[in-house]
């Protein structure tokens, strides 16, 4: 930690750093409880307001940061996280803080190449089937791809959400309502609306609009880190599930081996900063980015503060020696 | 804290709600996006976690005991309180939406 704040302390100087954090401070005393936002220290109220406002100036240009940050890494540890998940056709999946959507996308993709091999399957099965039964069976496919499967996208930023819902526009995922709607010109009918299998909803996680024992999964994805009272969203999360369902958070943690953290802590303070300048054109959204990673609880501690919601069976699983970690429970 | 929240956020829905009717006139066929009824199963309030009514005259979701109502702007549900108005005429003494 000491080895990461040096470079970081240099940066930060260079914008009266330690200036800012008193002024933080005094300010925190103030107006509520004192929280952090990324090494300041801050009143709830007010991270809340920045950290709204970070994802407000990056939301444009947030899939593209991810893959010059993450090299893109990001992707292979997202399919990871739906590859654990294993979901089966007909799952209902809410996506918390999810955005522009990254996961709900690969969740869609999955359930459906899943419900292709079932259909499939069921063919090369059947010993004797008519030229009617065979298209029957096709029709099946194309009528109910998803095999009713939904995915709910919940975030508290309108402009995450905005991006999501066009980059969905742009990669077909509303293709399949889009074709009806050309017959209708109007409101889409029930059946309609259920094939896409996706719906967005402006929400906070901490206090979630969804009734008890809704979903079959949820997942947060890099969310839980900018989440101010993550012991609320905790419960919220354990609320909403139904019975037997899994809770899955992917997020930044510690890394524990020394050399390699001393590397990840150049790159983070030297490097990330600076794409964010060229790239996005600012350099403070992201180097809040990196301190709050370096911010928040460790695995073991996540693992407890999810045991205390109620979970149970709570695992991590730490991909690229812990640069990410992958945690799960069950509500049983 | 929160006084101020709702002034803010009452500030911005009339803004949201001004511009959602003027680009409503303009967008042609689909005035106001309309909400994906399959959605209606899972929303509840957040506050209350009561189920909610769908308004179509005023695309917005409707929680009759707290006389609170949420709006839909493109076809997105703003389930956030601070940005829900009171359908009540009279705003309630201690309400936290309004100032």
């Amino acid at each position: 930690m000491a080895a990461g704040l040096c470079p970081g302390r240099a940066l930060l100087s260079r914008r009266g750093g330690a200036l800012w954090a008193l002024l933080g401070t005094a300010r925190g005393r103030a107006a509520g409880p004192e929280t952090h936002f990324g090494f300041q220290n801050v009143s709830e109220a007010e991270r809340r307001e920045k950290i709204y406002q970070v994802f407000e100036n990056v939301a444009e240009k947030y899939d593209v940061m991810n893959d010059s940050m993450s090299l893109g890494i990001h992707r292979v540890w997202k399919d990871i996280l739906v590859h654990k998940m294993n979901p089966s056709p007909g799952t209902l999946l809410v996506d918390v803080a999810g955005g522009t959507g990254d996961i709900a996308f690969r969740f869609l993709n999955y359930v459906r190449s899943v419900r292709e091999r079932q259909l499939q399957q069921k063919l090369r099965h059947h010993q004797n089937l008519s030229w009617q039964e065979i298209s029957k069976s096709y029709q099946e496919e194309k009528s109910n791809p998803l095999g009713d499967s939904q995915v709910v996208v919940c975030d508290i930023n309108k402009e995450m959400l905005k991006a999501g819902k066009k980059r969905a526009q742009h990669l077909g995922y509303s293709e399949v309502v889009a074709v009806h709607a050309e017959k209708k010109h109007e409101c889409f009918t029930i059946a309609d609306a259920n094939r896409s299998g996706l719906s967005w909803v402006l929400g906070n996680a901490e206090e979630l609009p969804f009734d008890d024992d809704k979903f079959d999964v949820y997942t947060i994805a890099f969310g839980i880190r900018n989440v101010t009272r993550i012991d609320l969203a905790l419960q919220e999360a354990y609320r909403v599930l139904k019975p037997g369902g899994r809770f899955l958070c992917l997020e930044f943690s510690h890394v524990s081996n020394p050399l390699l953290s001393r590397l990840y802590d150049l790159y983070s303070f030297q490097v990330i900063p600076v794409l964010g300048e060229v790239i996005a054109g600012d350099w403070k959204s992201y180097q809040y980015l990196v301190e709050s990673i370096r911010r928040f609880p460790p695995q073991e501690e996540l693992k407890a503060m999810i045991e205390d919601a109620g979970f149970l069976k709570v695992d991590y699983q730490n991909l690229n020696s812990g640069i990410v970690a992958i945690h799960s429970g069950f509500k049983l | 804290m929160l006084r101020g929240c709702g002034r803010g956020a009452a500030a911005v829905l009339r803004g949201a709600a001004g511009s959602r009717g003027a680009s409503g006139q303009e967008r042609g066929p689909e005035p106001g996006r309309p909400l994906e009824p399959s959605l209606l199963r899972f929303l509840v309030c957040p506050l209350s976690k009561r189920p909610l009514r769908y308004e179509e005259s005023t695309n917005e979701l409707i929680n009759e005991e707290l006389g609170i109502a949420y709006p839909i702007i493109d076809g997105i549900p703003n389930m956030i309180p601070e940005a829900a108005r009171t359908t009540r005429k009279r705003p309630p003494a201690e309400g936290s939406e309004q100032p």
